[in-house]
């Protein structure tokens, strides 16, 4: 949760649009806006996904297609069958699989937003189309985006994406079914109906304690015996365990240092209160006033030598 | 170069004022291509109008953002930054030489500025949005993308129209009746009243903006190959737009002066020319300074794919800038022609590769860029040509001799062979104008 969309949200509650989320005001109020690596609000929501699990059975693709509405793409299948090659404009969720290319090893993936902590999606995004909403989930607010895909550039997990083929294109990305159901107080479509267990949904620190338990339990199971997602980009509040390298499965390596941090740190120095931009008007001011009144003053003198008014 | 000093000490002054271009006919065959290029621009421009983005372009999810963002906007603004770069020579740094060259700058910074907002209009997929600019508090202030989408707009249409209005009021002035005359003499004070706090804004604005493309690039993190991506972006991506826009206005004014036969002012050449040079070693410092702090010069010189990238960039901004050094360069037309060619292209390169050759998505997925996004492209480059071609023609832009200018302006009823203006000077007209 960052600064400036509390900022955004202070100003929204003053002016009375935003009752809500008046309460994840009060411990960002004093914060530093992007702190290298940002801690989860308490009520942060989180999913926790085991590739040890999971059988790839895809119920959870069908399940959030259906919350979501979106269209089936079969263009990989000849038009039989769900079949994403990605995530893509038509797919907001997926399980991939790895294989290793002459071995044994295989794991599943799902794939999604991570809705980090810090995402640098929001902390591009012009006029806050994405924001971080209630409980971190990342949701995107159609009449807000201006559709300059820097997102997509922004973005280190490549999750945005774009529809490309329509006149009217929307970002299309996982919002933790925050309109769907996380505001009716059911949990994510994907974590619902996965037959399995290996993806469930609680709040970060539960599911974090979780995956931690269960590296201890069996810690030679667990690659690096750690969670990916606990400090990658400055946390995420997806969270994996894996047997296979996380980069294997396609979670890139990332350092842990929020995007935001990094992106803002220097800029937020300098724009802070336009104080930068000011100080160097007053500066080139102050001078261009001087030569200025001096270029007038020698102007009569110019235009007599010349027999031309001045150009400007 | 009719009149060449060719030893450069003997102080011709022959650059005095802004003068057009009387002999030369507008309707010329680089006039028609421009102009063809320009037409199949708009017809494609139409269909753009009620075809999504997909397959009109080869952008795609992993390179989201195509040559309309990274040439058109990224790369070409930074040649328009000549206003920026010379202004701040001239007003702050009072090199008087330079203003001069000034209005050769502002017309063409206008128009690469003004053509690359354009391109953006087209690039943005829901160009509809843009009202909530005008309510600020949406504006997510910490986002890069929002500064350059007030900014840019705010120095075009305020701060650079502003500073090129003289040009028209001077026209205006001289073809003009006699009512116009006594009113613009009742402007020109006006004018120059406020000059000089509209020139402060036209500096801070696009130290801004020009920064803030490159502070765009932060985000995108680990994307980027760790030559170019660095927290020192913005102020590499600022020093790059003033390299490439003091090297541009220098090319334009020699390309020009050589092709409409005026004579060239070996003194403000030199002057441009030690600009360039400075501003090609500031630049290089500033990089090298980086890649050492950083603990990148072995990558810098591993001499893979991209070290060979980052050496040839480094190269096209070294050999202007250790050429420049010498005064025969400086004072040779033709050398320094193509230094500040290669200065250009140096600049430009460095603006042009952390958004595509050293952009490395995980999940790569080529890009390149469909025959109508490259006419498109293409097409916003010969507006802005033919924009320029038609302002030094009709408007006191390019540099001249104080004889050389007669207070008359081609006629626009009559946009042909306007030889017939070049009698005998008019007595000088003694009321100020702007
Ligand atoms: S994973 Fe990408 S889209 Fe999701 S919150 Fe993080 S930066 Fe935003
Ligand atoms: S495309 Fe839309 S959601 Fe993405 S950064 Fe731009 S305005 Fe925001």
């Amino acid at each position: 949760m960052s600064g400036g969309i509390s900022r955004r949200q202070a100003l929204l509650g003053i002016l009375g649009f935003g009752g809500t989320v008046a309460g994840t005001l009060a411990p960002a109020a004093a914060a530093e806006e992007h702190p290298a690596h940002p801690v989860a609000p308490p009520d942060a929501v989180s999913m926790l996904y085991d590739s040890t699990i999971c059988t790839g059975c895809k119920a959870c693709m069908v399940a959030c297609s259906e919350a979501n509405g979106l269209p089936p793409d079969t263009s990989l299948s000849g038009g039989l069958w769900q079949m994403p090659e990605g995530l893509n404009a038509k797919t907001k969720n997926i399980i991939e699989l790895y294989k290793e290319p002459n071995g044994p090893e295989f794991a599943y993936v799902k794939r999604q937003c991570m809705h980090c902590l810090d995402p640098a999606c929001v902390t591009g995004c012009p006029f806050g189309a994405l924001k971080k909403n209630q409980w971190g989930a990342v949701t995107w607010e159609s009449s807000l985006c201006i559709g300059c895909r820097y997102c997509e550039v922004a973005c280190p997990f490549e999750v945005p994406k774009f529809e490309w083929d329509k006149w009217n294109p929307k970002i299309v990305k996982c919002e933790f079914c925050f309109d769907q159901r996380l505001l009716e107080h059911m949990e994510p479509a994907c974590t619902a109906v996965c037959p399995t267990g290996s993806v469930i949904f609680g709040k970060r620190t539960d599911l974090l304690a979780k995956a931690k338990e269960r590296i201890a339990a069996s810690p030679d199971k667990y690659f690096e015996k750690r969670v990916y997602g606990e400090h990658e980009a400055g946390g995420t509040q997806v969270l994996y365990l894996s047997s296979v390298a996380f980069e294997k499965i396609g979670l890139p390596k990332l350092g842990s240092t929020s995007l935001g941090h990094y992106g803002t740190k220097v800029t937020s120095v300098i724009y802070k209160w336009l104080s930068g931009p000011i100080i160097v008007a007053g500066i080139l001011g102050a001078v261009i006033k001087r030569n200025w009144n001096r270029h007038e003053a020698e102007r009569p003198e110019r235009e007599k030598k010349s027999g031309f008014p001045d150009q400007l | 170069m009719t009149s060449l000093d060719r030893t450069g000490t003997n102080l011709i002054n022959h650059w005095q004022r802004g003068v057009p271009v009387y002999r030369a006919s507008v309707i010329t065959p680089t006039f028609l291509f421009c102009g063809a290029l320009v037409a199949i621009g708009c017809a494609l421009a139409a269909v753009r109008l009620f075809s999504p983005l997909g397959p009109f372009s080869g952008m795609n999810d992993a390179y989201a953002w195509g040559i309309w963002k990274t040439f058109n906007v990224m790369t070409l603004t930074a040649l328009g930054s000549g206003p920026l770069a010379l202004g701040i020579a001239a007003w702050v740094f009072d090199r008087q030489k330079l203003h001069v060259v000034m209005r050769t700058a502002l017309v063409s910074g206008f128009l690469l500025y003004a053509t690359g907002l354009i391109a953006l209009g087209f690039d943005v997929g829901r160009p509809w949005n843009f009202w909530n600019a005008l309510l600020p508090w949406r504006w997510n202030a910490e986002s890069a993308m929002l500064e350059i989408c007030i900014c840019m707009p705010i120095y075009v249409a305020i701060f650079l129209s502003f500073e090129i209005l003289p040009l028209f009021l001077e026209r205006l002035y001289y073809t003009g009746s006699d009512a116009t005359r006594v009113s613009l003499r009742k402007v020109a004070p006006l004018l120059r009243r406020i000059y000089p706090f509209m020139i402060i804004g036209a500096y801070v604005i696009p130290l801004m903006h020009q920064s803030s493309l490159g502070g765009l690039l932060l985000l995108a993190g680990d994307k980027i190959h760790p030559l170019w991506q660095t927290p020192f972006l913005p102020l590499l991506y600022l020093l790059a737009a003033g390299l490439c826009g003091i090297g541009f206005v220098t090319f334009l004014l020699l390309i020009a002066c050589l092709r409409y036969s005026r004579a060239l002012d070996i003194g403000v050449l030199d002057e441009l020319g030690k600009l360039l040079c400075a501003a090609c070693f500031f630049f290089l410092a500033v990089r090298a300074g980086d890649l050492i702090w950083r603990g990148q010069v072995h990558a810098a010189f591993a001499l893979d794919r991209m070290s060979l990238i980052f050496l040839v960039e480094t190269g096209l901004i070294l050999v202007p800038g250790v050429a420049l050094l010498f005064k025969v360069v400086r004072v040779t037309p033709r050398s320094l022609l193509k230094v500040a060619t290669l200065a250009c292209l140096g600049g430009m390169y460095y603006r042009f590769v952390p958004t595509t050759v050293a952009f490395h998505p995980e999940r790569q997925r080529g890009y390149f860029p469909t025959p109508p996004e490259l006419l498109m492209a293409a097409g916003y480059i010969a507006l802005a040509f033919l924009g320029f071609g038609l302002a030094v023609k009709f408007f006191a832009v390019l540099p001249g001799d104080t004889h050389g200018w007669n207070n008359k302006f081609r006629s626009l009823r009559l946009p042909r062979w306007a030889n017939r203006h070049e009698g005998n000077p008019l007595p000088g007209a003694e009321g100020e104008t702007a």
